[in-house]
């Protein structure tokens, strides 16, 4: 199992786009991920459970993966929260 | 292979929850399009139409239908349609969450699909106390 703590840095946080592209990119690992964040945890292969977290910019998260593929899904995961999902901010 | 996916709403409805839903996921993992339904239409003159649309978004394994409200010409011109041979499931509730549930289960087969997208509409309600 891995561990990692992120934070949602884009301006918007975790709204729709961000949610779907962080689902989008965890779907073909067959591991387990979950993200906790306000207390909550859910899974993060699913777009109206990210949703829920209703994260915004600055929520310090909590990655939970555990499955054969977890290190190359930490990685997309990670990389994908330092490239701001992609935003420009 | 995949189960396509076909909106069949009111007007207004179907196309702009299909635009959506396109501007989150990129690309779409599910072939899917809208047909709407206007009000006071022949719906046997629209059967052929809807029923190329069917055809367009299946490849094979059959097609999910999902209608805006159930009992409305919309959902009855979709019991029409899965009565034309297609395998066809029907879904009534559609909503922005469904159709993005749906489409994160590309795998899913259309006898599953169903219970799937209706989660979708169920989860998606949410009471904010908050």
């Amino acid at each position: 199992m891995l561990e990692r703590e992120l934070v949602v840095s884009n301006k918007l946080g975790l709204h729709a786009r961000a949610t779907a592209k962080l689902v989008q990119i965890l779907a073909p690992f067959r591991c387990n991920v979950t993200i906790a964040a306000k207390g909550r945890e859910v899974n993060a292969k699913s777009i109206m459970g990210v949703m829920l977290l209703a994260a915004a910019q600055g929520t310090p998260v909590t990655v939970r993966i555990h499955g054969e593929d977890e290190v190359a899904a930490m990685e997309a995961v990670a990389g994908l929260f330092e490239r701001r999902f992609d935003e420009e901010s | 292979m995949a189960c396509g996916i076909l909106l069949i709403t009111h007007p207004g409805i179907g196309t702009s929850i299909l635009a959506a839903a396109a501007g989150m996921l990129r690309p779409m993992p599910l072939k899917a399009e809208a047909f709407e339904v206007p009000f006071d239409a022949d719906l046997a003159a629209l059967l052929p139409q809807a029923s190329a649309a069917m055809r367009r978004v299946d490849s094979g394994e059959g097609v999910l239908v999902l209608t805006d409200l159930y009992g409305s010409s919309p959902s009855n011109l979709a019991g029409q349609l899965s009565r034309l041979g297609t395998p066809v499931r029907r879904v009534s509730a559609l909503s922005l969450p469904m159709l993005l549930r749906v489409m994160n289960y590309p795998e899913q087969l259309l006898s599953e699909l169903p219970a799937t997208a209706a989660a979708g509409t169920r989860n998606g309600a949410i009471v904010d106390d908050a």
